[in-house]
């Protein structure tokens, strides 16, 4: 891993088009300001971990039947009438 | 072309292209949609690159007050000309042990049927979860 040192109000620059400034340095918080092209997606890593998980224990390679998907389906409704 | 439901407005195309990846998938570019006759109210959408296959369903079957909030970059990004070309369609995660059903809410796909791009919004806001269940018997979310 790259490891800089930089002050509030300096900043580090990602290839020519990420920009990511120290807008503040408090205590154990520091506020940062990013500055990227509007394909590139900016997520707390917090955030983005937990989607993740959640979309790799979604996937699958594609061996669920349909009639598996259907019979689901029923036996979700069904509990819902008991 | 046919509808998704009233509740989403627009007819899916059978290709999307992702404009920005599925979270941890990135490398999946495009997805076909399987016919969804036999898993209805379901549907599978496969990747072209590899065979992942993501369960998904119209959220507004599950939870009609449903109001994801698109970001404004992401209306630029997917050419949005007009909102009735928009739908939303969220992953299903399918649990085995006790068997069930899950439904992201939180990091909906959004697809605009007219250029067929497509992007998973990861929503602000946490009023939605990740793990929301198919079944109303079940309100409780499942953590995950």
């Amino acid at each position: 891993m790259l490891v800089l040192t930089r002050k509030g109000g300096e900043a580090i620059r990602i290839g020519d088009s990420i920009k990511i400034l120290m807008l503040d340095v408090r205590g154990t918080q520091v506020k940062i300001g990013i500055e990227a092209p509007e394909d590139v997606a900016v997520y707390r890593e917090e955030l983005f971990s937990v989607v993740e998980a959640e979309n790799a224990s979604a996937a699958s390679s594609g061996s669920d039947s349909n009639a598996n998907l259907s019979a689901l389906w029923d036996v979700l409704h069904k509990e819902e009438e008991m | 072309m046919e509808r998704f439901t009233d509740g989403n407005e627009g007819s899916e195309p059978r290709i999307i292209r992702m404009k920005r990846g599925i979270l941890g998938f990135e490398r999946l570019t495009q997805f076909v949609f399987q016919p969804q006759e036999e898993t209805a109210p379901f549907r599978q959408m496969r990747a072209i690159e590899d065979g992942t296959t993501f369960v998904v369903i119209d959220p507004f079957i599950v939870k009609p007050d449903y109001q994801p909030v698109i970001p404004d970059k992401d209306v630029r990004l997917l050419e949005i000309e007009d909102a009735s070309d928009v739908i939303v369609m969220n992953i299903v995660t399918i649990h085995r042990i006790p068997l069930g059903a899950t439904i992201n809410l939180r990091a909906p796909l959004i697809v605009n049927t007219k250029s067929g791009l497509a992007v998973q919004v990861v929503l602000e806001d946490d009023t939605y979860p990740l793990r929301f269940p198919l079944g109303k018997k079940n309100q409780t979310t499942i953590e995950p």
